[in-house]
């Protein structure tokens, strides 16, 4: 290997651990979650066998005999040598252990209050009331609630109970007993079905178009242009004004929408007096919310497409706006076919570029309206973001929000190879001129 | 530019399209340190009480010193971070002979544009796994690496504009390629640098989904979170003490914008160009 | 140092740009690579410095092969047409660089610097940045740079280059003399063969990465192997002429001239050849007079240069001092050659 490549490795290895680990990893990771049921209640790391009530509940629904259901959800009372050793483990009297060893291992009981009946007889009985509550559970044998790390053992403590299920019934009890989460495509059927998703999709459509045309590009390109004929000092402290929604962090930013209008907000200060009922702007009515979202958003992306289109704008070469001035062309004629035709490359690069982040982008939703009200401004990727991690039932459907995010992570995908075609890529990966 | 056209339409345009940005910012200001009587547009009186978060506690809130300082370590790891692991990547990708360096700057470009926020939910996973969930190193290395398409873009973009002259020079002077690397051709993107690390601290100083989502605890909560918290509690709703929290939050970015909008003008445009 | 090249070969993917090499610079001469743009003399100096690799033969510093090392342990000072002054550092550690990363003393290098800054006379510049030098003031510096680790060979890439014509006379002098000061073996890239002749003992002309000919500029000038060579060097340059053989003859303009082919071995009957006629050997009063019409006249001040058309539409040049009177254009002149000072080549254009 040569010198360099050797520096080479050394160089870029921890930018591809960190890339592989946190970026291709979670968009392989997108990918197979989206295909199980993965939730708060599942867990991630996998699950054990566990027959609940509730479950068996389900089975009677699905019509397993309820003498046999109740038979393996009675519990008993055994006086074997498992359960002993766990008396022992827990600090039972061991006089009384060995007299329950010797003299009556093996025996069963059908309740607690019989086995305790049972123990206050014996010669070594516990001396206290609370004593014998507190040995008595050490034999008790159920399979409700217990946890089973594998199928095996589940089937082999059903088969002991001597129930009347047929082979086909245990596979079935075992199937549903699992806690952990399993593979399934319902996630995707249940995208299909759900009334929401159609709800959603309008919405992103609607969030992304109104923010891409009237603020990202159209807006943008008004920036752009109008601080392109303003002397050098005003442009600068417009551009540099417009810029502030872009650094400054989004939270705050959000608060000072929120601020103007709120109940008791700005916007409400100054149209009260005017007879205008006072509300809460953002939220009142669905147009509302939406106008607001676009604003937020545009106000944003408005300064990516400004800065792009003002650099190629001042890359035109003077002299043909000279020429067309003295040709006699008014501004509007100059700005359409001197300075548009310049623009074609940086507009649709904005467009497509602005495009996949507005899909993808749902911080400031979140803060401002989080999809309300109702659920009238929830985009894609909020939806999948609320689904997964935050939503008001607890339980983080985490299969779900993935297959979500999935859509939009193979729209990512196929978008960012478009622009592979932007950039003259061999001219990028030229060879390096020292060969060592 | 031109003197040929009238100036003032635009102007009044410009102007008026820009209102809100103005409003709202310099209420942002005005109101951390004067009361407004409800339904009352300007302010009826100065008062400090708006900045008494800095000294007291609020109630059920984490301390903002505590909070300022997890966000000051959050950021400033980020911002070294991704410039040291973009600045000698990037080298490798624009100078060094190593193999598959097409396909590596392929992936970068395809990154750099790529969505990473919807990535959270399997990230989330991932740091539960390895036992990185409510820790500032996660959500640092998490941000760090989102960053790093990006950053390894740019640095590139400024290493391929240095002379290749610079580096040769520099063999036949009997340095090797670090030391000509370090000595030589790290000084030469010093702007790359500094641009990138503002950047980087910006974008760390603003985040509130990733340690919101990562790193959910009191005690590792930056200034984002403890804003959004601030306004989510229904207990003290006071616009006035919201802007103050966030006018204090505010205040390095705008520090640095100050000094550096040159150069975030460059990243901020897309990224495209060092 | 004597520095070898042996049966070099350098290939840029599948594209074999230099096949099977043979240069030998002698210890302590100066070598002129000159050839026009992308003949490999670039690529033959990169590949002696160790930025490109050998991909077949040798390179041999001495007796030492040097093939597989790398540059930092070949001791070879190069000076670029850039210069590649370091920006960020003073003109001083630009100088001190090449020491310094051999960890040599500090007081040393101050007075290796100070010794190499007095050799290239830039002794008061030393504090000063790259970006507060001159043109010529640069390149002083990047030769004090490249000289003051007392390299094996001394490499300069089209040093003159970037130079205003005033400071290239200035500096071509200079080099020259602080290579010679200096004894040390360099080897001179250039595409400009007044710089090739005024500055190296030796000359090898390149053309599409094969070396041509190697000689003194006084011999390649009189004895050029072809007429590329003869054509490459002098200016104004060479003028040809097609003519033919026969009977031992030389048959110029359809015979309307005829002469004895000058030399032992005639070609036979019916050779096609071109004569090269130098522009100072076309002159009034030669003894083989070849009439035409002045075409062109262009005043260089202590010469005129006189383009000459013949009845077959060729063209001869002559340059003439012009204490002489200026003759005008249109002019019938009837001007002669000699047959001794002709340059022939056959029809591959290798010189009989």
């Amino acid at each position: 290997m040569s010198l360099s490549a050797k520096l080479g490795y050394v160089f870029i290895a921890p930018a591809l651990v960190l890339v592989a680990v946190f970026f291709l990893t979670p968009v392989l990771l997108t990918g197979i979650f989206s295909f199980t049921n993965m939730s708060t209640a599942t867990g991630i790391t996998g699950g054990a066998y566990q027959i609940t009530p509730s479950l068996l509940r389900d089975l009677s629904d699905q019509g397993f005999e309820k003498a046999t259901l109740d038979s393996i959800g009675s519990e008993s009372y055994q006086i074997a040598k498992a359960t002993l050793q766990i008396a022992r483990e827990a600090g039972s009297e061991p006089s009384l252990l060995a007299e329950l060893e010797e003299e009556h291992l093996g025996q069963n009981f059908t309740s607690r209050r019989e086995f305790e009946r049972f123990l206050k007889k014996l010669q070594n009985r516990p001396r206290s009331t609370r004593e014998l509550k507190s040995t008595s559970p050490h034999f008790r044998k159920s399979l409700i609630n217990e946890r089973f790390e594998t199928e095996k053992d589940l089937k082999a403590a059903l088969t002991e109970l001597q129930t009347k299920l047929t082979p086909d019934q245990i596979n079935k009890l075992s199937q549903a007993a699992y806690t952990g989460w399993v593979w399934t495509t319902d996630n995707f059927y249940k995208m299909t079905i759900l009334p929401e998703t159609k709800q959603i999709l309008f919405n992103t459509i609607i969030y992304v178009t109104f923010t891409l045309l009237l603020f990202n590009v159209g807006f943008a390109l008004f920036l752009a242009i109008a601080t392109f004929y303003l002397p050098k000092g005003q442009a600068g402290i417009f551009r540099a004004l417009w810029l502030l929604p872009r650094i400054s962090p989004s939270v705050l930013y959000v608060v000072l929408w929120k601020w103007l209008t709120w109940d008791t907000g700005f916007l409400n200060a100054i149209l009260n007096p005017l007879g205008v009922a006072q509300r809460n702007w953002m939220l009142d009515t669905t147009l509302n919310a939406w106008v607001f979202v676009v604003l937020i958003n545009g106000f944003i992306g408005a300064s990516m497409g400004m800065i792009l289109f003002s650099s190629a704008i001042t890359a035109i070469p003077k002299p043909l706006l000279y020429a067309s001035e003295v040709d006699g062309a008014n501004r509007w004629q100059q700005i359409r076919f001197i300075i548009l035709p310049q623009l074609k490359w940086p507009i649709l690069f904005v467009t497509v570029y602005q495009c996949l982040s507005l899909l993808t982008s749902f911080e400031q939703i979140l803060l401002s309206t989080d999809g309300g009200p109702g659920s009238t401004t929830e985009v894609w990727a909020l939806a999948a973001y609320h689904n997964a991690l935050d939503n008001y039932w607890g339980n983080l459907q985490y299969g779900y929000g993935a297959a979500l995010a999935l859509v939009l992570v193979v729209i990512g995908v196929i978008m960012s190879f478009i622009f592979l075609r932007f950039f003259r890529f061999q001219e990028l990966v030229r060879q390096p001129r020292i060969e060592q | 530019m031109s003197q040929n056209f009238k100036n003032w339409p635009i102007l009044t345009a410009l102007v008026l399209a820009t209102v809100p940005i103005v409003l709202m910012y310099s209420y942002l200001v005005l109101d951390t340190i004067t009361n407004t009587e409800p339904g009352g547009i300007l302010p009826s009186s100065f008062t400090l009480e708006h900045w008494r978060f800095l000294y007291e506690d609020i109630e059920g809130k984490a301390n903002i010193w505590q909070v300022t300082l997890n966000t000051l370590v959050f950021a400033s790891s980020v911002m070294l971070l991704v410039l040291s692991v973009s600045s000698t990547a990037g080298y490798a990708l624009s100078r060094l002979n190593i193999p598959f360096r097409r396909e590596f700057l392929a992936g970068v470009l395809i990154l750099h544009a790529f969505p990473s926020i919807t990535l959270i939910i399997a990230i989330f996973l991932i740091l539960q796994l390895i036992g990185l969930y409510n820790t500032l190193i996660g959500v640092i290395i998490v941000m760090t690496s989102l960053q790093l398409p990006l950053g390894i873009w740019i640095m590139k973009g400024f290493y391929d504009s240095v002379p290749w002259e610079i580096e040769m020079a520099g063999l036949q002077d009997g340095a090797s390629r670090f030391t000509v690397w370090y000595r030589l051709v790290l000084p030469q993107v010093r702007p790359g640098i500094i641009a990138l690390g503002v950047f980087s601290f910006l974008s760390g100083w603003g985040e509130y989904i990733l340690p919101t989502v990562l790193a959910p605890a009191n005690n590792v909560q930056v200034l984002s979170g403890y804003l959004a918290s601030l306004i989510a509690d229904d207990r003290n709703f006071e616009f006035n003490l919201f802007k103050s929290v966030g006018l204090f939050y505010a205040t390095p970015v705008v520090i640095m914008y100050l000094f550096f909008q040159d150069k975030l003008m460059n990243i901020y445009g897309g990224g495209t160009k060092g | 140092m004597e520095i070898i090249l042996e049966d070099f070969t350098k290939r840029f993917g599948d594209v074999t740009v230099i096949e099977k090499m043979n240069l030998k610079i002698r210890e302590g001469e100066m070598l002129a690579l000159l050839g026009p743009s992308g003949c490999g003399k670039s690529t033959t100096l990169f590949t002696i410095c160790g930025i490109h690799r050998v991909d077949g033969g040798r390179v041999l510093f001495g007796d030492r092969d040097v093939s597989r090392v790398p540059a930092q342990q070949r001791n070879v000072g190069v000076v670029f047409q850039s210069y590649a002054l370091y920006p960020h550092m003073s003109v001083f550690e630009n100088i001190a660089f090449p020491l310094t990363v051999r960890k040599e003393h500090k007081n040393t290098i101050r007075e290796k610097v100070a010794e190499i800054a007095e050799l290239v006379h830039i002794g008061e510049l030393l504090e000063r940045r790259p970006e507060q030098l001159s043109g010529g003031q640069q390149q002083r510096v990047a030769l004090a740079r490249a000289l003051v680790r007392k390299p094996s060979i001394l490499l300069l890439d089209e040093p003159l280059a970037n130079l205003d014509a005033k400071l290239r006379l200035e500096m071509r002098s200079e080099i020259r003399r602080i290579q010679l000061e200096t004894g040390i073996s360099a080897v001179l890239v250039t595409h400009d063969q007044v710089e090739a002749m005024s500055m190296s003992d030796r000359i090898a002309i390149m053309k599409e990465g094969e070396i041509l000919q190697v000689a003194s500029p006084t011999e390649m000038y009189q004895q050029p192997i072809n007429d590329f060579v003869a054509g490459f060097l002098g200016n104004p340059p060479i003028a040809f002429l097609d003519a033919h053989v026969q009977d031992g003859s030389i048959h110029l303009l359809d015979g309307k001239i005829q002469f004895d082919f000058p030399g032992s071995s005639t070609p036979t009957n019916d050779t096609k050849i071109r004569l090269g006629i130098r522009p100072e050997h076309y002159q009034p009063n030669n003894p083989i007079q070849i009439p035409g019409t002045i075409s062109f006249v262009e005043t260089q001040g202590r010469e005129n240069l006189y383009d000459v058309m013949l009845d077959d539409g060729s063209i001869l040049r002559s340059i003439q001092s012009s204490a002489n009177a200026s003759i005008e254009k249109n002019t019938k002149v009837n001007w002669g050659i000699h047959p001794e000072k002709l340059l022939i080549f056959n029809q591959a254009g290798l010189r009989f």
